[in-house]
């Protein structure tokens, strides 16, 4: 029986090669498989075998909304974009990447739940949803146009209330580090789906609906927002404009140490202009969709690039800070994430490109003739302009950069290659992805943490520590006084301890150190990345927002303790569907050995689940090391405890079977 | 005492848009209610919401509340009786909230009195009888001629018009915004706000 609440019902799938449009029903994927990364993950399972190529027209690109969008649940701007993804590397594989803004609701208010994009039009087009219908309209007019332009002429011809997800110059030249753009800078990076959009043809997607989405207990889910908005942002005036805001409440925000507009953290030149009425600059915190925080600022100033930038885009060019140290976070740090956003760059993966750049022309590997990069001004306007530019369009060394640091580093071999290793932590068939918190406190001057090693070596991207598990540990760190780069192990630990045990179901859980201080313990890696697999899987399904959920660290309580029955309750309101959170563990359970499924059917095996060496002979901040074989140890205890096979870390047929993935066990056993 | 009343309520037009001020107008004794042409006596509202734009995020939760609330748990922005005007590239967020107008249009147009004044609950809203709607969408016209978007509007589904009561006095939105932006105002003399105080927005 379909759920009563929550799904619009539809899936339309697109085929750019005949231009057929057509629709299918979205409970031959759901409840089974929640919605979302599980039903982007089903679908992928079943239309894109391993011999497809990421960037080839039989390809998949899945937008996937999940129960929850376009309804009042808390951060139900979010959803996913799936497929074969050319980032990943050597071997192109499945991934995922999230997307805020408000792109979501106005699908599934069109009367979509997930849109399937195959095949590859002839020219440049766009898709046009609206009202149950979509059309696949003309857009040559709009190639070659930046990401503003493009949805501004969208929106002249449907109207401004349309949302766009677009591509830049990087997805149009098959960048495998394009993103595709939505708004001012919500942007689905990781992965590099811009790239297949370009390779289809396709401009952009544009949505506008004006249906509805049901909500089967629309007073219960009143209850639980009321509850939540408690829980993470600040009391508002409720009505009374005299009452003081509430002093010392901690935003529940990567473990309270920030809030609301994230400018506000970047003191420098571009946040004394906004903090100036009178400079004509400004910024005002900007909210995703249904979103209580409202975590992004919104920039503005006479000069700049407008918009929002949020986490890795406005951090992306902090060579900028080290170049003119006096303006600290300048007007070039903004410009140059912004420049990213036009032309449709991941900012993220910029993040690793311009240090690896930067060491590689330090070792004298890369020269500015060999280059035409001013690679001596690194840090500066000219720099980033020309590198961004030359991305974009693929001239010169940026045709090989725009392939992603870690396939650039291989074909120049090699030290340059080693050199980046610090930078992409997993080596493998299925790396391509920036370091994303291997270390607690950024590798390689913070602290070595098992579980972050152990979730980092069996994603399919970049492991999303930094959004659910490390706020928790960083939410101890600034409970005890210290930030996220300095929080120290010893002092963090008994922080910990209610939490972790409120979560994972042992206070031991929390001491990832030996007590004598000299080894790391990895007794409780494997339970605790489980775990973490499930939530962020069930996270991803329902899609709630990475940084607010799991809700596992509660900032303003005296013990800490979060909830993590808030998205089981959220799912269960919106859909009818009784969902508890022991059942919802098991959904998670199963969507885990499903992507873990497409990644084996690619090739994936036991061997690709490894860091660089780098990672192993660095000693962290506390005198310790991550040992290969307490790793390999780790890895063999997990892949039992998800009953999959120890020797290879497939998952086995009595496992697939149990987890009612039958069509998938045989698919696996088809495989030579 | 007329004069009191006029700087306060003068002061409460001020602080609900700048958008023309202008006409604030005085009406003297007319203050506690107007005269339709017909005769009946029309009470101003005296509970109003009021939004503060510098402090909105643009997150929308005020639309969705609004229609999960009041449309039977049919969450959509074309429902919300409160709709957030949102410029995406320029960062500009213009909460549109309905005025309870002095002279109120819609209730002027409605051809069988379905548009009333809200005793029940002490707010005065300008509120839709949902059983006597006909659904013609005088009310929704007759609003868009000086306010955009129109603050009535029309459900598709159920054929009826809807429009901003109040929440029967406790106004969901306004307690669940998360930025403090809106916030319900009560005047036992009620309100000089909306038409004719304020004829475009």
């Amino acid at each position: 029986m379909a759920p009563q609440g929550g799904w619009v019902g539809k899936i339309l799938r697109v085929d750019l090669t005949t231009r057929k449009i057509s629709e299918a029903s979205t409970f031959d994927y759901v409840p089974k498989f929640l919605g979302g990364r599980g039903l982007g993950a089903k679908i992928c399972w079943d239309e894109v075998p391993p011999e497809v190529g990421a960037l080839d027209p039989e390809n998949r690109i899945v937008f996937a909304t999940g129960p929850l969008q376009g309804t009042l649940a808390p951060t139900s701007g979010r959803f996913m974009v799936l497929g074969k993804a050319p980032q990943t590397g050597p071997v192109e594989s499945f991934t995922r990447s999230g997307v805020g803004g408000h792109f979501a609701p106005e699908l599934k208010w069109a009367g979509y739940d997930a849109v399937i994009i195959q095949g590859k039009a002839s020219k440049p087009v766009y898709l046009w949803i609206t009202d149950q219908k979509a059309e696949i309209l003309d857009a040559t007019r709009l190639w070659g146009l930046d990401t503003y332009q493009t949805q501004q002429m969208i929106w002249k011809l449907h109207g401004p209330k349309t949302r766009v997800m677009v591509i830049g110059k990087a997805g149009e030249n098959r960048s495998r580090i394009a993103c595709i753009l939505t708004d001012s800078g919500d942007a689905s990076g990781q992965g590099g789906f811009g790239g297949v959009m370009g390779s289809k043809n396709l401009k952009a997607i544009a949505v506008r609906g004006t249906g509805s989405v049901t909500v089967a207990r629309p007073k219960d889910l009143m209850e639980i927002i009321h509850s939540i908005q408690r829980l993470f942002s600040r009391k508002p005036f409720r009505g009374n404009p005299y009452q003081p805001e509430e002093k010392n409440f901690k935003y529940n925000i990567w473990g309270g140490g920030y809030g609301r507009g994230s400018l506000s953290l970047l003191p420098g030149e571009l946040l004394d202009l906004c903090n100036d009425p009178s400079s004509g600059y400004s910024q005002n915190p900007d909210g995703c969709f249904a979103c209580p925080v409202s975590c992004r600022s919104h920039v503005k100033g006479p000069d700049i690039i407008n918009g929002v930038a949020f986490c890795a885009q406005s951090y992306m060019y902090l060579e900028s800070m080290v170049h003119q140290p006096e303006k600290g976070y300048s007007k070039i740090t903004w410009q140059a994430a912004k420049l990213a956003d036009l032309l449709g760059i991941n900012a993220y993966e910029l993040m690793a490109i311009i240090p690896w750049l930067s060491d590689c022309y330090r070792e004298k590997l890369i020269t500015e003739e060999g280059t035409g990069l001013p690679l001596k001004e690194i840090g500066s306007w000219k720099f980033i302009s020309t590198l961004l530019q030359k991305m974009a369009n693929r001239e010169g060394f940026g045709d090989l950069l725009a392939e992603g640091g870690q396939r650039a580093a291989a074909k120049l071999g090699g030290k340059a290659e080693k050199l980046s290793q610090m930078y992409y932590p997993r080596t493998g068939k299925f790396a391509g992805y920036r370091e994303h918190w291997v270390y607690l406190g950024g590798f390689p001057t913070g602290y070595a943490v098992p579980a972050l090693a152990l979730m980092w070596v069996l994603d399919n991207r970049d492991a999303m520590v930094s959004h659910s598990f490390i706020s928790m540990l960083w939410g101890a760190a600034f409970t005890v006084g210290q930030n996220a780069l300095t929080a120290v192990p010893e002092k963090i630990i008994p922080v910990l301890k209610p939490v972790m045990k409120a979560v994972y179901g042992s206070e031991k859980a929390a001491e990832f150190v030996q007590p004598d201080g000299k080894g790391l313990n990895w007794k409780w890696a494997a339970p605790i990345v489980k775990r973490y697999h499930e939530h962020s899987l069930l996270k991803d399904s329902y899609i709630v927002c990475d940084i607010l959920f799991p809700y596992l660290f509660n900032a303003n309580s005296s013990d800490h303790v979060g909830d993590t029955s808030l998205e089981s309750r959220l799912y269960s309101a919106v859909t009818g569907e009784e969902m508890n959170e022991e059942e919802s563990y098991r959904k998670g359970e199963m969507l885990s050995a499903l992507e873990r499924a497409i990644g084996v059917r690619d090739g994936r095996t036991r061997q690709d689940d490894i860091l660089h060496g780098i990672y192993f002979e660095k000693e962290d901040a506390g005198g310790r090391k991550y040992l290969r074989e307490d790793l390999e140890r780790s890895k063999s205890e997990y892949y039992k405890l998800m009953g999959w096979d120890v020797k290879s870390g497939t998952p086995t047929r009595s496992t697939l079977e149990r987890l009612g993935l039958k069509d998938v066990a045989e698919g696996l056993g088809r495989k030579p | 005492m007329a004069k009191e009343v006029d700087r306060r309520t003068l002061l409460k037009g001020f602080t609900l848009s700048a958008l023309g001020l202008g006409s604030v107008v005085a009406f003297g004794d007319l203050l506690e209610f107007l005269t339709l042409p017909n005769g009946q006596k029309l009470a101003l509202a005296k509970a109003v919401i009021f939004a503060d734009k510098s402090l909105c995020s643009g997150c929308r939760i005020c639309e969705m509340v609004c229609a999960n609330f009041n449309s039977g748990g049919r969450n959509t922005s074309s429902l919300a009786r409160i709709s957030i005007e949102k410029e995406y590239l320029k960062g500009d967020y213009q909460p549109k909230t309905c005025r309870q107008c002095v002279d109120p249009p819609c209730l002027k147009a409605c051809p069988v009195t379905a548009l009333q004044v809200d005793r029940q609950t002490g707010t005065y809203a300008r509120v839709i009888d949902e059983r006597v709607c006909i659904g013609c969408q005088k009310c929704v016209k007759a609003c868009h001629q000086y306010f955009r978007p129109s603050r009535s509007m029309f459900d598709p589904q159920r054929k009826r018009a809807i429009k901003c009561h109040l929440c029967f006095g406790e106004p969901q939105c306004v307690k669940l915004c998360p930025l403090g932006v809106l916030r319900l105002e009560r005047s036992e003399k009620g309100f000089l706000v909306g038409y004719p105080v304020i004829t475009e927005d």
